[in-house]
């Protein structure tokens, strides 16, 4: 568990526009240990899934990499991403109805990636493919069907099949449950959960949704505009959020216990700033309760290993 | 699946009876037969016979079916011009405009989808910009001019190919072919591209815009993520996505290849049914203008309907009859 897998470091993603270039992705560095589970959480737009297609080499122009460095087990690999695209690292997206093609049966796709990436038979390659869809909890019988004979839950089944089939040791999951009932979204969510820990496989959990980074992940990390606020154990943030963004997103965070019935939720003011208006110092300082003089000129860089923020200076 | 299929033969059938209904209507109502086949001199004896021959006296409905029952044993009557019957004239000059059409419907198909996926792939690159710019022309310029340009670069100038006609061609007894000879092959190439060209560009231009579409859609990003080549998503997934719709318009300007190889024929001086008809316009010959749109109709109606079934063919979600687009 302590073995270091991914490592951004100081990763940029900028977009140039006819206003101007626009940094998606603000210099933000983390890790990823070997058989971790690590969330990242933020609004819309706060870069989330940005990060995640910065790691696998698919931002769509007009964006790109502009700055930074990405290592993948001790190789820098943010200028060949297609190196290890698929094979060591694989994806999941939103939603499942769109991520498959109609066209061609779930076996069909499951055979081609593997052929893709493996030294392997066209027969042990549709072995594989039938115990990929029986480990999802899918009849491997089913393996001539088209997507469209598969429901949202079980498709998005099919899609982590899919993403694992390579045996990756990274699999990023751009909210993959965000588009699928909140019932199938748990089953969803701990299978995904179960087949990684039983392969030692790690995962970043890109979310919004603070229910869904409690249950599953073992660290997080808090995005705002494009930079990063918080980051750490899930239990350490969510429990003692230090930056007062965690502090305002875990208040805004809708709980179904019997005090909160009838309370008004908590929202944080205003929003968050577009990405060709910065503030100035510290992104999030127009919203901040505790913003003081030093928040609106300098920015705040990761104070005491866990967050962004000057209130952290005496802490640490 | 089964049904689907049947009923559409069953439409395909309506379809067909109400254009040999129209092609009646011009066969019998435009001009009179009578004075056409007799002239104007002939006694009023000789008019009543054949009135009577022709049935002229009975009812709308009867003679209506008799025109389809013959038509369906391939009898279209008599050409006012040659005294030929049609239907041998046109078994006689079928295979031009057949082979002609065939060549045009390969040549546009496969250079427009081609090009249509690499305009669509390489969307900024300078050659890719060059083929789109100039596929303006190909959409712009009239289908004689281009014809006659061609005549004059390729035969007259560079004397490389025939300027007109179809060259030697072989007799298989039911079918005189071009395809096997050298100068039935050269003679091909000018009036086959004249044809086609229109054709092409549309082809290549919906291609690029479909394609385009697919290529933004999540699962050529999944393709993408799992790593797959770049040929593998382009050919494997993108490109049979694009392929319903191209059909469609592909399909429907196969019949209009056909439909309206008039002017490429005149140019050319080929001998198929265009330049037939042409002459039967000029001469009033109604028997042979009713059967060319009885030919044409049908060759519409059979290409819709082969277009239909490709459909089922293509797309699973059809065959089932899961009409509802989930999933893009």
């Amino acid at each position: 568990m302590t073995e270091t897998l991914l490592e951004l470091k100081g990763l940029e993603v900028t977009f140039t526009t006819r206003r101007g270039t626009l940094k998606a992705v603000d210099d933000l560095s983390l890790t990823v240990k070997r058989g971790e589970i690590l969330g990242i959480v933020g609004e819309s737009g706060a870069g989330k899934s940005m990060t995640g297609a910065a790691i696998i080499g698919l931002i769509d122009p007009p964006g790109r990499v502009s700055n930074g460095e990405i290592w993948f087990e001790q190789q820098r690999v943010d200028k060949n991403p297609e190196s290890m695209r698929g094979r060591q690292v694989s994806m999941v997206f939103q939603d499942p109805l769109t991520s498959l093609n109609p066209l061609r049966t779930v076996g069909d796709q499951l055979v081609e990636t593997i052929l893709a990436h493996m030294d392997v038979t066209k027969a042990e390659a549709l072995q594989r493919a039938r115990d990929g869809l029986t480990e999802v909890g899918i009849d491997p019988d089913r393996i001539n069907a088209y997507p469209h004979a598969f429901s949202g839950g079980m498709r998005q089944r099919v899609v982590i099949a899919l993403a694992l089939a390579t045996e990756p040791q990274l699999v990023i999951a751009d909210e993959p449950t965000t588009a699928l009932d909140v019932s199938v979204q748990a089953q969803v969510l701990d299978l995904l959960k179960k087949l990684c820990r039983e392969r030692g496989t790690s995962v970043i959990l890109i979310t919004h949704d603070m229910g869904v980074i409690a249950q599953t992940s073992d660290r997080i990390a808090v995005m705002y505009a494009g930079r990063l606020a918080e980051i750490g154990e899930t239990r350490e943030v969510l429990t003692n959020p230090q930056h007062p963004y965690t502090q305002g997103l875990m208040a805004s965070t809708p709980s179904v216990d019997a005090k909160s019935f009838g309370q008004e939720l908590f929202q944080i003011p205003g929003a968050m700033p577009k990405l060709d208006a910065l503030p100035s110092g510290c992104a999030f300082n127009p919203r901040c309760s505790q913003a003081h003089a030093r928040c609106q000129t300098d920015r705040p860089p990761i104070l005491a290993d866990r967050a962004a923020c000057w209130l952290m200076e005496n802490a640490s | 699946m089964l049904l689907i299929i049947l009923r559409r033969l069953g439409q395909s059938f309506l379809v067909l009876f109400l254009v040999a209904f129209v092609s009646f209507m011009i066969f019998r109502y435009v001009g009179n037969p009578v004075d056409n086949l007799l002239g104007q001199e002939a006694t009023n004896d000789r008019r009543d016979a054949l009135i009577e021959a022709l049935g002229l006296n009975d009812p709308l409905h009867v003679q209506y079916l008799s025109f389809v029952g013959r038509a369906l044993q391939f009898d279209f009557g008599i050409s006012y011009r040659t005294a030929q019957p049609v239907a041998d004239m046109i078994i006689q000059r079928l295979p031009a405009t057949l082979e002609l059409a065939l060549v045009s419907a390969i040549f546009a198909m496969f250079v427009g989808v081609v090009a249509g996926v690499y305009t669509a792939i390489n969307r900024r690159g300078f050659i890719a910009n060059s083929i789109l710019s100039s596929s303006l022309i190909g959409v712009s310029l009239p289908t004689f001019l281009i014809g006659v340009l061609l005549i004059w670069v390729f035969s007259v100038e560079l004397k490389w190919l025939p300027s007109f006609g179809r060259g030697d061609v072989v007799d298989l007894g039911f079918w005189t072919t071009g395809f096997l000879t050298v100068s039935g092959l050269k003679s091909l190439i000018l009036p086959g591209i004249t044809l086609g060209l229109y054709q092409m560009t549309l082809i290549m231009r919906l291609t690029r815009a479909e394609m385009l579409e697919v290529l933004r859609q999540d699962y050529i990003k999944f393709a993408r993520a799992r790593g797959l080549q770049d040929r593998t998503v382009y050919f494997g997934h993108a490109l049979k996505n694009t392929l319903v719709p191209v059909i469609t318009i592909a399909g429907l300007q196969l019949g209009s290849i056909v439909a309206f190889a008039i002017i490429t024929e005149t140019v050319f001086q080929w001998p198929g049914v265009g330049l037939m008809f042409i002459n039967a316009v000029y001469f009033v010959d109604i028997p042979v203008m009713s059967a060319y749109l009885l030919l044409v109709g049908t060759l519409f109606v059979l290409i819709n309907l082969i277009v239909d079934l490709l459909y089922l063919v293509i797309d699973p979600r059809l065959r089932d009859g899961q009409l509802k687009r989930t999933g893009g």
